[in-house]
C-alpha cells in the first residue's frame, strides 16, 4: 500500500504526459522531423533494439571505464588534500579552474591526440567530468570530522593513517556517494556527447548524429531512449550500492 | 599509589597574544586510587581545562600532570585512562558493539577477545541487547551509557568525564548516576568527574573539589561520606549538610577557611541570593 503510493503518482504522471504528447502530435499534426509521435519512437525503439543494445553497451562501458577512473582520482585527490592543509588550498581553486573548462569541447581535441579507433578519449573526457563532484564533496566529508571523534582518537593514541581509515573515510561516505550519484549521470551524458566530435563511432551519440543526419528522426530519438535508460541505470546502481556501503542509514530508514 | 598528581600546574591559553586567557593558575590536586573526585565550579572556571590537561589533550603552561605514576603524555599513549564527554560522540557507522570495541581495536586485541570484553561491557551498562543496533537507534540516555561502556573497554584504573550527563533529563542522570557508581565500585576505577549540578557531584563524589573562574583555581576540597549511595542516601541529612557546604563554598563563603578575600566575595554571596 505504502508502496502503491510512492510510485503510482509518478507513474501515472508519466502515462499521462506520453498520452498527451501523442495526442498533440497526431491531432495537431506536427511533422515528425519537428517532433516524432510515441508510438513511432517505440516502434523504432523495438526494430533496432540490437542497435540501441550494442551502442547501449558500447556506450556504457566508456561511461563506467570513465566513471571509475574519474572517481577513484577524485577521492585518492581528496585524501591527499586533506591530509596535507597546503594541497586544499592549491586544489581547490585548480579543481574550480577544471571545472569550469568546457570539457565535452576538449573531445575533438584529444580525439587528435589518439588513434581514430582508440576508446581513450571518450574515457579520457567522461573520467574528467566524473572528477570535479567526487572529489569536491569527498574533500568537504573529510574535512568534516566530529571535534570529539578527533579527541577520542587521540586519546587512542591513534596515528594518522588509523584516523584516516577508521574515521575520516567512513564518515566521509555520505559526501562521496552525493558526489557519486551526480557523477554517475553525468558519466553517461559525458560518453554519450563525447562521440559527438568524432572518433570511435561505436556508442549510442554517433548513432543520434547519424540518424538525425539521415532525418530519420523517430530512430535517433530510439537512440535518446536508449541514453535515458542507460543513464537510469547508472544512477540507479550507484543508489543501490550507497545502500549497501552504508547500512547504518539504509536501517534507519527501514 | 596516587591515580592522578596535578602540581603547581598553570594554563595559559594564547600566551603572549592580546587575546591571551590564565585559564587555570597555580592548581595542585591529588586523586588517590579508587577515589571519586568531581570538579565543580562556574562556567570558564577551568574544570573541563583541568581534566584535559590530565588526559594530554593539552599540555600545562607550567607544572607537572602525573598520571598513575607517569607523564600525562606516556599514560594516554597506553590508555592509561577512559573518557567520555557530554557528547556520547558515537561512530555512527560502527555498530553499538563495534563502537566499544574501537578501542580494544586500537589496542591490537584479537576479534575474539575484543568481542568477548565488548560485550561483557555492555551488560555492565544494561545494553547487551542492543549490541547490533546502530548508534541513531538508540535515545541519548542509551548513548551515553554506551559512550561510558566505551570508556571503560580497555579496563582503565582511570576514568575522567566531562559532565556526561548534562545532556540528559533528570529521570535518566539519575539512574546512570547510581549505575556508574555501581561500576566504580566493582571495576575499583578512580574518577574525575566534571559537573556543574552540585547535587550530582555531592551523591557521586567521595570529594567535591570547587573551583573559582578567573584564574581558575581551586578554592576548597569537600570530603563526602554519605551512609550510603542510594535513594536512601539522597534523603539523609548528611547529603543536604554536604549540598549546602558545596553551595557556600561555590559562593566563596566557607564555613571554614577564610580567605584573603573573605568580605569582597562574602558580598558577592550575599547579592547571589
Amino acid at each position: 500500500m505504502k508502496w502503491a503510493r510512492a510510485v503510482l503518482p509518478p507513474v501515472i504522471v508519466g502515462v499521462l504526459a506520453i498520452v498527451a504528447w501523442e495526442l498533440t502530435v497526431s491531432l495537431g499534426r506536427i511533422a515528425p522531423f519537428i517532433l516524432p509521435a510515441p508510438s513511432a519512437i517505440w516502434n523504432e525503439l523495438v526494430e533496432q533494439r540490437q542497435n540501441v543494445w550494442e551502442a547501449a553497451l558500447a556506450s556504457g562501458e566508456n561511461a563506467l571505464i570513465g566513471l571509475v577512473a574519474g572517481a577513484a582520482l577524485g577521492v585518492l585527490v581528496a585524501m591527499a588534500a586533506s591530509r596535507f592543509k597546503p594541497l586544499t588550498e592549491v586544489s581547490i581553486p585548480f579543481a574550480a579552474v577544471l571545472n569550469a573548462l568546457p570539457i565535452i569541447a576538449l573531445a575533438p581535441i584529444l580525439n587528435n591526440m589518439f588513434e581514430s579507433t582508440s576508446s581513450i578519449p571518450r574515457r579520457l573526457v567522461t573520467a574528467i567530468i566524473v572528477f570535479f563532484p567526487v572529489f569536491v564533496n569527498t574533500l568537504r566529508g573529510l574535512r568534516e570530522v566530529n571535534p570529539i571523534h578527533q579527541e577520542l582518537m587521540h586519546t587512542y593514541a591513534a596515528d594518522g593513517w588509523t584516523f584516516a581509515r577508521k574515521v575520516r573515510l567512513p564518515g566521509a561516505l555520505p559526501y562521496v556517494f552525493t558526489g557519486l550519484r551526480q557523477a554517475s549521470s553525468l558519466a553517461v551524458i559525458a560518453a554519450v556527447v563525447a562521440e559527438y566530435f568524432g572518433g570511435l563511432q561505436t556508442g549510442l551519440g554517433s548513432r543520434i548524429t547519424s540518424a538525425a543526419a539521415f532525418t530519420a528522426y523517430p530512430r535517433a530519438w530510439a537512440f535518446v531512449v536508449g541514453a535515458c535508460l542507460l543513464g537510469l541505470v547508472f544512477y540507479l546502481t550507484t543508489l543501490l550500492l550507497e545502500r549497501l556501503a552504508m547500512p547504518w542509514r539504509t536501517r534507519l530508514i527501514a | 599509589m596516587t591515580a592522578v598528581v596535578v602540581s603547581s600546574v598553570t594554563k595559559i591559553f594564547n600566551q603572549g597574544r592580546t587575546d591571551e586567557v590564565a585559564a587555570l593558575s597555580d592548581v595542585d590536586l591529588e586523586v588517590r586510587d579508587g577515589e571519586f573526585v568531581s570538579l565543580i565550579g562556574p562556567s570558564g572556571c577551568g574544570k573541563s581545562t583541568l581534566l584535559r590537561l590530565i588526559a594530554d589533550l593539552i599540555e600545562p603552561s607550567t607544572g607537572t600532570v602525573t598520571v598513575a605514576g607517569q607523564g600525562a603524555a606516556k599514560a594516554r599513549k597506553e590508555q592509561a585512562y577512559g573518557i567520555a564527554f557530554q557528547q556520547a560522540g558515537l561512530f555512527e557507522w560502527r555498530t553499538v558493539l563495534r563502537n566499544v570495541e574501537l578501542p580494544l581495536e586500537l589496542r591490537g586485541l584479537s576479534k575474539r577477545e575484543r568481542k568477548a570484553r565488548a560485550e561483557q561491557m555492555l551488560a555492565l551498562v544494561g545494553l547487551e541487547d542492543f549490541a547490533g543496533h546502530y548508534p541513531a537507534q538508540l535515545s541519548g540516555g542509551m548513548q551515553q551509557r554506551v559512550a561510558i561502556a566505551r570508556a571503560l573497554a580497555v579496563q582503565p584504573p582511570l576514568l575522567l568525564m566531562d559532565e556526561p550527563f548534562g545532556a540528559l533529563d533528570e529521570m535518566t542522570r539519575e539512574r546512570l548516576q547510581s549505575e556508574l557508581l555501581g561500576i566504580c565500585a566493582k571495576t575499583n576505577t578512580s574518577t574525575v568527574f566534571v559537573t556543574h549540578s552540585i547535587s550530582e557531584a555531592v551523591f557521586l563524589s567521595d570529594r567535591v573539589v570547587v573551583m573559582s573562574a578567573r584564574p581558575g583555581r581551586i578554592t576548597a576540597s569537600i570530603e563526602i561520606d554519605l551512609p550510603s549511595r542510594d535513594d536512601a542516601g539522597r534523603q539523609s541529612p548528611a547529603y543536604f549538610d554536604k549540598i549546602t557546604e558545596v553551595r557556600q563554598a561555590l559562593r566563596g563563603t566557607p564555613a571554614s577557611a577564610p580567605s584573603p578575600r573573605s568580605s569582597e566575595s562574602a558580598a558577592a554571596g550575599t547579592d547571589a541570593r
